[in-house]
Order: structure tokens, then C-alpha cells, then sequence
């Protein structure tokens, strides 16, 4: 029986959705004072991992080293449907997942 | 045996020597954040009758130090990062899953968690393929 991360549920569960999913907050304020567009504020704001924020192709901050070996790694790889740890995607699809030993085709094997 | 979950494995063997992780909480949660690094990046435009009086622009990242050093996110001019501190955060780590150490990923996967003992399916797959060799030879 293979059960989906079980134990992850509550706080942790909620964020790890928030952060990988990204949140992006896009508002306008306007004040009028009878014809006169007195007050107008414009807000785009945007939160995300730093995972989901090199997908989307968000900016960093000036100086930031895009890269070190870290971020050709965040790409490579991929979550176990079973455990939940990471692993190549390479190796998750033709090996296994290395942690918990979940195979999607364990009868070749 | 081997399609255990990671919730399972705690309770798998020696279990007298199981810390027992707690996965809700603020701790966790600040972990989390700080593990896996936020972005906030914002463009705020403030106008008053028809005039652009005020633009904000935000850039920001938030991460622990090991995940800045990683990602190779600036650090304030002064600090140095030679000391062996950084070196050590340069070196992938993961979580233990039995006893949420954080240890050289590496060595987790491919030999055992030096503090619990804790194997991976690689290492006791690894293992197995040994023993196998060994046995033929004999």
C-alpha cells in the first residue's frame, strides 16, 4: 500500500504549497475627488521560493551569483511521490527513488 | 520492506533511539522558509493627480546563510567567506529521515547517517550487491 506523505499535513504542508506555487499580489488604489484622480497606488508584488522564483524567471538581487552549482542542481530534481525526498530525476525514473527504494516499474527489476 | 514511507522508517528499527520529529510548528516553518530561500520582489507606484511621485522597486531574498552561500547570494562588503564555516555550507546536505540530522548528503545516501545509522534503499541496495559479489568470489 503506498500512501502519500503521510505525515505532512498542517503548517508545513500549507507552506511548502505557498513557496513552490508562488504568491503574486497585484492591486490599484485610486482616491477621486470629484473628477480629480487624486491618489493612485500601484503595487505588484510577488513572493516565491527561490526554486519556483528561477522557473518563473524572477529578478534577484544585484550581485547574486546565478552560477554555482546549487542552482543547476534545483532543476535536476525531483520529489519522490512516496517519500518526499529529492532526488535526480534521472535517477528517481531509471533507478528508483535512492531513499525509499519506490520504483514506478519494480517487475524489470 | 522497502516501500517504506517517512513516517514509517522512525518506527522501523532500534526504536529506543528515536527523537521524535515534530513536522508542524512555527520552528519547522521558519526552517522551511529559511531552508528553501524567499524571494519578495516588489513595484510599487504611488501617483498623485496624474503625477508620478513615488516608485518603489524591492529585490529582496530571504534564506538562511547556508542557502545564500549556496544560491551565491551577495554578502554585506566585509564579511569574509573564506572561513571554514562557508566551505562546510558549500557541501550539499540533507535530512536525515530517522533522526532530522542535517549531514552530508552524500555520504547519507550512499553510506549510512553517521549519527543514527539510518540507511537509504541506495546503501543497503549497495550493501546487498557487495555481500552478493563476496559470496560468488567465495
Amino acid at each position: 500500500m503506498v500512501r502519500l506523505r503521510p505525515e505532512e499535513t498542517g503548517l508545513k504542508e500549507l507552506l511548502d504549497r505557498i513557496l513552490d506555487k508562488g504568491v503574486a499580489v497585484d492591486a490599484i488604489a485610486r482616491t477621486d475627488l470629484g473628477s480629480l484622480d487624486l491618489l493612485r497606488t500601484k503595487a505588484h508584488i510577488i513572493l516565491a521560493s527561490f526554486k519556483t522564483a528561477d522557473k518563473i524567471g524572477l529578478d534577484f538581487p544585484e550581485g547574486t551569483d546565478l552560477n554555482t552549482p546549487a542552482w543547476q542542481n534545483l532543476m535536476r530534481k525531483q520529489s519522490c511521490p512516496v517519500c518526499g525526498m529529492e532526488s535526480r530525476q534521472e535517477e528517481l525514473k531509471e533507478e528508483g527513488c535512492p531513499w525509499c527504494g519506490w520504483n514506478y516499474r519494480p517487475k524489470e527489476r | 520492506m522497502e516501500l517504506q514511507t517517512k513516517g514509517k522508517v522512525k518506527t522501523m528499527e532500534n526504536t529506543p533511539l528515536m527523537p521524535e520529529k515534530d513536522s508542524s510548528g512555527l520552528a519547522d516553518a521558519i526552517d522551511r522558509i529559511l531552508d528553501k530561500g524567499l524571494v519578495i520582489n516588489a513595484d510599487i507606484t504611488i501617483d498623485v493627480a496624474g503625477v508620478e511621485l513615488l516608485g518603489i522597486k524591492i529585490r529582496a531574498a530571504l534564506a538562511s546563510f547556508e542557502t545564500a552561500a549556496k544560491y551565491g547570494l551577495e554578502f554585506p562588503s566585509g564579511t569574509n567567506i573564506e572561513t571554514a564555516a562557508w566551505k562546510d555550507a558549500m557541501i550539499e546536505k540533507e535530512e536525515c529521515p530517522q533522526c532530522s540530522k542535517r549531514v552530508d548528503r552524500e555520504e547519507l545516501l550512499n553510506t549510512a547517517c553517521p549519527w543514527c545509522g539510518w540507511e537509504s534503499a541506495k546503501a543497503k541496495k549497495r550493501k546487498a550487491m557487495k555481500v552478493g559479489a563476496k559470496i560468488e568470489v567465495q
